[in-house]
């Protein structure tokens, strides 16, 4: 095979794109991701709201995408926690409480424990987050959602020069190469939260570390720990993409990133042609089949003609027919109406299309 | 209970120009306003200084009015304006024969136009159409409309003059024949206070009807809507007028780090509750897309839309209503109504309001037996920032960050500067598209800035915090932290700040159809859509 050429090609690094490509892999085909950027998901809170998966309907199918999703995360060390039932309250960025149905552990664990005592730890120069704030909110809203959970504001310094004010992309990425820095934190934590149940921070515990490593780290601070919703760079966030992104690279997909896919051509006896804009001259990819999963830049790919899209993920022309057989569309694409993308739909998108278009590989010549 | 020579209704450039002048005349006086500084049609414009090119085949009177005024203008606050200078461009649809009338209209008058060739004219706008036909050149200038409220009302407050913002007149106290005073109603505690006063002046713009009500008058005002796009560059470094009959989005006007299309004209009963329908949009950028080929493709960040509140004088046989000039009237309502002590002043544009303040003013001082003239065309509105402040801020601060809170803040720019040097972490730059450091918004926030904050929102009108693409979705929340920090808010009222700005926020973007706003605004929805929804019940729950 040529080295462009590819069973299966994924345009887009949200949610939708990583379960496509994660279900394209799961075949044993040869899968490219091309991406701009991380996606709405690790930008966002990383999670899926409860009130999401009820419009996306209880289906068989969507159980089985977010069984996938789970079980990918679980095997890239970044487990997602689910209540598809009745959701958990996590807190908002607001300090208020939300009911979400997925979430990554570390940001699962900040749910409310009944009669429990909660540190909520700032960090001197974080000037994104205030625990001072934050604890007060959650004692009001705690009452509100008619939790006995007790909050009270701590707040902690490093002596590393993390920069003014503190970045919290700096913090995790010397908590995953600085076995030093996390006895410091956890010895700071340890002194400053004596007395509580479990403890509140800002996502900062590493971008890239495994749950097995957190899971370290709360051992050595004594209690377990959850991590509060942030500002963009959402850590927790980025750590998920980053394990996600490694898994797929472990599985065998090819990552291309920073540059956007500026043009597709379907052709229909060969392969659809990718024209990525990377530097100096466009990067070429070939697609047996494609997925876009590129939220709106994918419309702009199909130049404005999609009108929607069939069961099959397809996206259709305006006379209501198919464009191409091995072309696909998940995620947000078509759901710009109320401005809130849902990510369940996204799972559910990602993995049909990643599930469709690998099932196209047959007609693949050159296999 | 207070007392004051003059209560002015309205915090629009108008009523803070009056409150300016009639400083300047040794009149005490205070001014109302019910939502913060530039509420109405100020706050919601173009922020275009006319040159008077818009009006010159017209209206050869409204054009010299914006001559001398915009002269004025760039005189006595170069703070607030642009002067970037304009160009009136015809297209190929567009009448050659208006092109020349324009022409020989502006000599009339005396505009200073040159005349462009299609070459000329695209050496200095490269984004203009191909197939122009030529230009001429103009005097036009963007204003920064919160800049120049603020400008006005704080150069008043230094000569003692005091303004209220969220107070809402409720009702106007009238014996024997004469205005004695006003009742309003602080609307965010609710409390009510009262006002004597010798006269009152009503420059409540779209809602002079209503307030002229009050004192059981007829004010006739016409609510004619207009919409704006605001894209997130520059697409042109002049404003860029369509000559033509002016019509809708024939005007693209820089403004900061952005420009704005604009207008749009719909009457409307009122100027409360406007909207735009997706039709208005398009019909918008398809009419700009004419001006600058390929403006559809840009960002579009934000769509708001105000009315121009228009005088519209009683049918022949009514008294009195001295009518100044086509585009404002100054309204005795003593010799009108019978009622002594109540003026309006209403219609009008912004361009000429310090003209319609000093008409007013002019009126006031004579009923008042003060012998003093208006200065406000001689006297700047704010000293320039000198030489060992602006030494003094770029060591401490940034060169980009320095030009703009010199802009924005004067001299007082020396407050941020005491804090910054004590403080150094105060140097973080909160909102990185406007340069707004933490030190400039606790001074925003705190005792010693002399126009006060209530809201997020107040804290955007006077450091335009938020007005870039991520509105206020990342600098909000920061906002609202540092007002918690400076016990401005408590925990529970900075978290309904918040969720009330955002979702207004929201709204001016919910419009947006497609491209990375509509990517960016997912983001903020799934940042705070639980919050927002949460602020909204609990406040039906309280009956709020």
């Amino acid at each position: 095979m040529e080295s462009n050429r590819y069973d299966v090609v994924v345009v887009g690094a949200g949610i939708a794109g990583l379960t496509a490509a994660g279900a394209a892999a799961h075949q044993n085909l040869k899968v490219a991701l091309v991406a701009t950027g991380p996606g709405s998901f690790v930008l966002g809170t990383s999670s899926v709201k409860a009130h999401e998966l009820l419009e996306a309907g209880q289906t068989h199918e969507l159980s089985e995408a977010i069984a996938f999703c789970r079980e990918m995360a679980r095997l890239a060390g970044c487990p997602l926690e689910e209540d598809a039932a009745d959701g958990r309250w996590l807190p908002t960025l607001l300090g208020a409480f939300q009911r979400v149905a997925l979430a990554p552990r570390a940001l699962w664990q900040a749910a409310p424990r009944e009669g429990a005592s909660a540190a909520v730890v700032g960090i001197h120069g974080l000037t994104t987050f205030d625990e001072n704030f934050m604890a007060d909110r959650l004692n009001e809203n705690a009452r509100r959602i008619g939790s006995s959970c007790i909050y009270t504001a701590h707040q902690i310094s490093f002596t590393r020069d993390f920069g003014i004010p503190v970045s919290s992309v700096r913090v995790a990425k010397c908590f995953d190469r600085d076995p030093s820095f996390r006895v410091e934190f956890a010895s700071a934590l340890r002194k400053a939260v004596s007395g509580a149940q479990y403890i509140l921070l800002p996502g900062l515990l590493g971008m890239n570390s495994s749950a097995q490593q957190i899971a370290e780290f709360e051992r050595e601070v004594g209690c377990a720990i959850g991590e509060l919703p942030t500002l963009p760079p959402s850590i927790p966030s980025l750590r998920l993409s980053q394990r996600l992104e490694g898994y797929l690279r472990r599985a065998g997909v090819e990552f291309f990133r920073g540059y956007p896919v500026e043009q597709i051509e379907i052709h229909e006896d060969s392969p659809i042609r990718l024209q990525v804009a990377s530097p100096g001259h466009p990067m070429i990819l070939r697609g047996e089949s494609v997925v876009l999963a590129s939220g709106q830049h994918s419309a702009s790919l199909l130049g404005g003609q999609c009108a929607g899209r069939d069961q099959q993920m397809h996206p259709l022309t305006a006379a209501g027919s198919a464009m191409a057989q091995n072309l696909f569309v998940a995620g947000s694409l078509l759901d710009n109406g109320s401005g809130n993308s849902g990510e369940a739909i996204e799972i559910l998108t990602g993995y049909r299309a990643g599930t469709l278009a690998a099932a196209t590989r047959g007609c693949y010549a050159g296999r | 209970m207070e007392s004051t020579q003059v209560v002015i209704i309205g915090g629009g450039a108008t009523g803070a120009g009056i409150l300016w002048d009639l400083s300047l005349r040794g009149i005490s006086a205070t001014l109302l306003e019910q939502g913060d500084i530039a509420n109405g049609a100020t706050g919601r414009c173009h922020g275009l200084l006319h040159s008077g090119g818009r009006y010159v085949v017209k209206d050869a009177e409204a054009a010299r009015e914006c001559v001398s005024e915009n002269r004025i203008i760039k005189a006595i606050a170069p703070h607030c304006v642009e002067a970037v200078g304009g160009l009136f461009v015809q297209c190929a649809e567009d009448d050659p024969a208006y092109f020349e009338k324009w022409w020989s209209a502006a000599e009339t008058i005396g505009l200073g136009s040159k005349r462009l060739s299609a070459e000329e004219a695209r050496a200095l706008e490269p984004n203009v159409g191909k197939d122009i036909r030529g230009a001429f050149t103009s005097e036009d200038g963007h204003v920064d409309v919160f800049r120049l409220v603020l400008a006005n009302l704080e150069a008043a407050v230094g000569r003692g003059a005091r303004f209220h913002t969220y107070s809402k007149v409720t009702s106007i106290r009238i014996t024997d024949g004469r205005a004695r005073g006003v009742h309003y109603r602080d609307t965010r505690t609710g409390e009510e206070h009262e006002i004597a006063c010798e006269m009152i002046i009503n420059a409540s713009g779209g809602w002079a009807q209503s307030v002229a009500a009050l004192a059981g008058i007829e004010v006739p005002v016409r609510c004619d809507k207009g919409s704006l796009l605001v894209l997130n560059h520059r697409l042109n470094t002049r404003i860029i007028n369509r000559c033509r009959k002016p019509g809708d989005a024939d005007l693209l006007v820089p403004a900061g780090p952005v420009c704005i299309l604009g207008t749009s004209s719909i009457q409307m009963p009122g100027p409360e509750g406007l909207t735009v329908s997706p039709e208005e949009i398009d019909h918008l950028l398809e009419l700009g897309d004419e001006l600058i080929p390929g403006l559809r493709e840009a960002r579009l960040m934000r769509i708001f839309c105000g009315v121009r509140p228009l005088y519209v004088p009683k049918a022949k046989g009514g008294a009195g209503g001295r009518e100044i000039s086509r585009g404002y009237a100054l309204l005795d309502h003593e010799a009108q109504d019978g009622l002594s002590g109540f003026i309006s002043i209403v219609g009008g544009k912004l361009t000429t309001y310090r003209l319609m303040a000093a008409v007013t003013c002019d009126c006031v001082a004579k009923k008042l037996g003060v012998n003093v003239e208006c200065t406000t065309d001689k006297v700047p509105l704010r000293p320039a920032v000198d030489q060992s402040t602006h030494q003094r801020s770029l060591h401490s601060l940034p060169q980009a960050v320095t030009e703009k809170i010199e802009t924005r803040l004067g001299q007082a720019v020396n407050h941020v500067l005491d804090a910054i040097e004590a403080h150094p972490e105060l140097a973080e730059i909160v909102c990185e598209c406007e340069m707004v450091t933490r030190g400039e918004l606790e001074y925003v926030l705190g005792k010693s800035n002399p126009s006060p904050t209530q809201t997020i929102a107040d804290i955007g009108r006077r450091t335009r915090l938020g007005y870039g693409p991520c509105q206020g979705t990342f600098c909000g929340y920061k906002a609202m932290l540092a007002g918690f920090q400076t016990d401005h808010w408590t925990a529970s009222e900075a978290a309904t700040e918040f969720s009330a700005y955002i979702h207004e926020r929201w709204k001016g973007q919910s419009f947006i159809q497609q491209g990375k706003q509509l990517d960016q605004l997912s983001l903020s929805h799934d940042l705070y859509g639980a919050d927002v929804e949460v602020c909204a019940n609990s406040g039906e729950q309280d009956g709020k």
